[in-house]
C-alpha cells in the first residue's frame, strides 16, 4: 500500500511541476530568454492569491483571476521594460539573464517586506486527505491539481497548433527573422509569450499555496524545477516539459519506498545528469535549439 | 574656487575622521533574506529595543549601534559576515544565530578574540565552542530532556517517530532525543532524516504514517516547519506533534493545523517584578503589539550583556575588546537580565529551566508543563 501511496503522492507532485515548468519552457523555448524571474512570477500569484482570498476573503473565483492579472501584468511588463531595453542596446543573453535575476531577488525581498517574512498557507477542506482503501489516503486536490494540469496542457496545444497566434509564436521560437519578413512584429509576440507563460504558473502556485504554503524565497525552488523539466523534456518542447515535470514528482516520491528522504531531491538531479549524459535532447529527443 | 575647492577636501576629511572613541558598535549575523528570515526579523526587534534602553539610559559613554550582516542561516554566508564584521568594522562583540552558522562564526571569534553571543541556535554542541563563544538561550539537548518525559510518562506517548533536518542541529536532536526517549521507557519507530531545501512532504507522511507512532518529534525550522507540519496534518498524520524552540514563530502560531502541537522552550517570566522586565514588556507591547517571546528576550539581553560589561570596563578605564569582555564577564558572578537573574556557566552557556508550551491555534500558546 506504501508504493500506491505514493504513486498517487508522485501523481499530484508530478502534475504541479509540469504546470511550474511549462511556462518557464514554453517563454525559453518561444524567446531564448532565460527567464530566472519566472520563480518571482510564480510567488507573486501566490501571494496575491492568499492576500485575496485567505485575508481579504474574496470568492475564490475573483481570487485567481486577482492572481492571474497581477502574474500576467509582472510577465509582460518585465519584458516590455527590462528586457526589451536590453536586447535594443546589446541584446546579450547573460545580460538579460543577469537583470531577470536580480529582478527575482528583488521581488523576493519587496514581498518579505510587504507580506512578511514567515510562510503562509491557505486553509481549504480540499487538501485534507481521506482514506479510500485501507491505509491509502488521497486529498481532493490531487483530482484539481491533475484536473488543471490537463486542461491547462491541452488549451496550450490548442492554441499552439489550431490558432493563428500559436503558429506565430512556434515561428518565433524556430525563426525570428523570418517572422519579420511574413509582416509580424517579433517583440509583440514575445509579450504574448509572457502573458501566456505568465498566465500558466497561476494554477501551479494557487494549489501549492494550497498544498504546502508560501514563502517569499519560494521562486528559488520553482526555478530549480522549471530547469531541471525543462533540461529533461528537451527544450522547446512542451509536450517535453509536462513529461518531464511528471517524472520528477514521480521519482521523487516513489522512490521513499526505497530509500531515506533525505536523498529524495537528489534524485531529481541524478535524472538530470543522466538526461545531459545521455539523451541531451530530452524526452521526445527534439534537438536542443542553440 | 580654490576655497570652494579646499572647504570641500576639509569637509571630506572631516566627513572621514573615525567615530570618536567612546562611539560602539556591535554585529548581528542574522538570516534576513531566504526562507529563515522570519526569524532574523524577529530577533532584530529585541536587538533593536536593547539598543534603543541602552541609549536612552546613557549606560555607555558613547552611542551603540549594531551593524546587521544577513547570514541566510548558511555558514558560509555567516563566515563572510564575521568576517566583515571583525576586519573592517572591528566590531569586539557580535550576535550569531542558527547552530550551523554559530559553529562557522565560532572560529573567526575564536581566531580574533571576538566575543560571538547566540540566542537563537539551540545545537548542544554550541556549548563546545571556545570561551569566546556565548549562548543567552538553554541548548536543545536541554529541552529534549524536558520534552521526552513529559511524552512519554505525562501523556503515554511511547512510539515516537522522528522528522529532522540534515544538518548539525538535526543530527544533535536525534542523538539527544533517542536517548532520552529510551530513559523514559519509551521507543523510536522511525527516524527519517530531510534536506534543509525539501518543501514537498507527502511522501514522507505516508512513510511515518507507516511506522504507526504515537506522536511525531519535528526537527526543522523556519518556512520549512510551517510547510511540514501543514502537510503532515493534510496527509493524514492526526497523531500529536512535538517539537522545540523553533516552534516559537509568529507564522507557525498562527497556521490552523498547527494547533495541539506541544514544543519545548526555556521558561520565560515577564510577570517577573522588576523594573527592567516589566519596561521591555511594556516598551514592546507599545511597540509590536505583543508580548515579546523568548527569542526576542534573549537577544535583548545579549546586547544588554554587552553594555553591562562594556560599562564596568569604561569605569576600570580599560578598553572594550573580546579579551577583556571575556575577562569581565569571567569577573561578573550573575546579570540582571529580562525574566530572571542568571549567571554563565563555564562553558558560557545561561542555564534556564525548560516548559512545554501547546499551540492554541489563534495564533498564541499556552504553557502545558513547567518546571516546579
Amino acid at each position: 500500500m506504501l508504493f500506491a501511496q505514493l504513486f498517487i503522492n508522485g501523481l499530484q507532485t508530478g502534475a504541479l511541476y509540469a504546470l511550474i515548468a511549462a511556462g518557464f519552457s514554453l517563454i525559453f523555448g518561444m524567446t531564448r530568454i532565460f527567464h530566472a524571474a519566472h520563480g518571482a512570477t510564480f510567488t507573486i500569484a501566490g501571494y496575491i492569491f492568499y492576500e485575496c482570498y485567505s485575508v481579504l476573503h474574496i470568492n475564490w473565483i475573483v481570487a485567481a483571476l486577482a492572481a492571474a492579472i497581477a502574474a500576467s501584468l509582472f510577465g509582460v511588463l518585465i519584458d516590455r521594460v527590462i528586457y526589451a531595453r536590453i536586447q535594443k542596446h546589446e541584446g546579450s543573453f547573460f545580460t538579460v539573464f543577469v537583470a531577470s535575476f536580480g529582478m527575482a531577488i528583488v521581488v523576493q525581498n519587496l514581498i518579505a517586506m510587504i507580506f512578511d517574512r514567515g510562510a503562509v498557507t491557505v486553509s481549504t477542506p480540499l487538501s485534507k486527505s481521506l482514506e479510500m482503501l485501507p491505509g491509502l489516503y488521497v486529498a481532493p486536490i490531487a483530482a484539481v491539481v491533475v484536473l488543471c494540469a490537463l486542461i491547462f496542457f491541452m488549451a496550450l496545444q490548442w492554441l499552439l497548433t489550431q490558432t493563428n497566434l500559436g503558429i506565430a509564436l512556434r515561428a518565433l521560437g524556430e525563426n525570428p527573422t523570418l517572422v519579420e519578413v511574413y509582416g509580424l512584429t517579433p517583440r509583440l509576440l514575445s509579450q504574448y509569450v509572457f502573458l501566456i507563460g505568465s498566465i500558466l504558473v497561476v494554477p501551479a502556485a494557487i494549489l501549492t499555496a494550497a498544498t504546502s504554503g508560501l514563502n517569499p524565497a519560494m521562486g528559488n525552488h520553482v526555478m530549480l524545477i522549471s530547469i531541471a523539466a525543462t533540461i529533461v523534456g528537451g527544450v522547446g518542447s512542451l509536450r517535453g516539459a509536462a513529461m518531464a515535470g511528471l517524472i520528477l514528482g514521480m521519482a521523487e516520491n516513489l522512490c521513499l519506498a526505497v530509500i531515506d528522504p533525505q536523498w529524495s531531491e537528489a534524485v531529481t538531479f541524478v535524472i538530470l545528469f543522466l538526461f545531459i549524459l545521455f539523451r541531451p535532447g530530452g524526452v521526445y529527443g527534439r534537438a536542443i535549439v542553440t | 574656487m580654490k576655497k570652494f575647492i579646499l572647504g570641500l577636501t576639509l569637509a571630506q576629511a572631516a566627513w572621514a575622521l573615525p567615530a570618536v572613541a567612546a562611539d560602539y558598535a556591535i554585529g548581528a549575523i542574522f538570516p534576513m533574506s531566504g526562507p529563515n528570515a522570519e526569524y532574523g526579523q524577529v530577533f532584530g526587534t529585541g536587538v533593536d529595543l536593547a539598543v534603543e534602553h541602552i541609549n536612552a539610559d546613557k549606560k555607555l559613554s558613547g552611542k551603540l549601534t549594531v551593524i546587521y550582516e544577513d547570514s541566510q542561516a548558511l555558514p558560509a554566508q555567516g563566515v563572510t559576515a564575521a568576517t566583515k564584521l571583525v576586519n573592517v568594522s572591528k566590531v569586539p562583540f557580535a550576535l550569531s544565530a542558527f547552530t550551523g552558522v554559530s559553529k562557522a562564526v565560532a572560529a573567526v571569534g575564536q581566531r580574533t578574540k571576538t566575543v560571538m553571543a547566540n540566542g537563537g541556535g539551540v545545537g548542544p554542541d554550541l556549548a563546545t565552542l571556545g570561551e569566546y563563544f556565548w549562548n543567552t538561550i538553554p541548548l536543545a539537548n536541554f529541552e529534549v530532556r524536558v520534552m521526552a518525559p513529559f511524552l512519554v510518562k505525562d501523556k503515554g506517548l511511547k512510539r515516537v517517530a522522528m522528522i529532522y533536518v540534515d544538518d548539525p542541529l538535526g543530527q544533535s536532536l536525534l542523538t539527544e532525543l533517542s536517548t532520552e526517549v529510551k530513559a523514559a521507557g519509551g521507543e523510536m519507530v522511525g527516524t527519517f532524516s530531510i534536506p534543509t531545501t525539501a518543501q514537498q512532504f507527502s511522501g514522507i507522511a505516508a512513510r511515518v504514517r507507516d511506522t504507526k507512532p504515537d506522536v511525531v518529534y519535528v526537527a526543522s525550522y523556519g518556512n520549512q516547519q510551517v510547510q511540514l507540519v501543514k502537510q503532515l496534518r493534510d496527509n493524514a498524520i492526526t497523531q500529536p506533534i512535538a517539537s522545540y524552540s523553533a516552534f516559537s514563530t509568529p507564522s507557525i502560531a498562527s497556521l490552523p493545523e498547527a494547533k495541539g502541537v506541544y514544543f519545548s522552550g526555556q521558561q520565560l517570566n515577564l510577570t517577573r517584578d522588576d523594573p527592567l522586565t516589566k519596561r521591555v514588556v511594556a516598551d514592546y507591547k507599545a511597540k509590536y503589539n505583543k508580548e515579546p517571546g523568548a527569542y526576542v528576550v534573549n537577544y535583548y539581553n545579549a546586547v544588554l550583556t554587552f553594555a553591562e560589561l562594556a560599562a564596568a570596563l569604561e569605569k576600570a578605564g580599560k578598553p572594550v575588546t573580546g579579551e577583556n569582555l571575556l575577562a569581565q564577564r569571567k569577573a561578573t558572578k550573575s546579570f540582571e537580565f529580562v525574566g530572571a537573574t542568571v549567571s554563565f556557566a563555564d562553558d558560557g552557556t545561561v542555564k534556564a529551566p525548560i516548559q512545554i508550551n501547546e499551540i492554541v491555534g489563534d495564533g498564541t500558546t499556552r504553557v502545558v508543563f513547567a518546571p516546579k
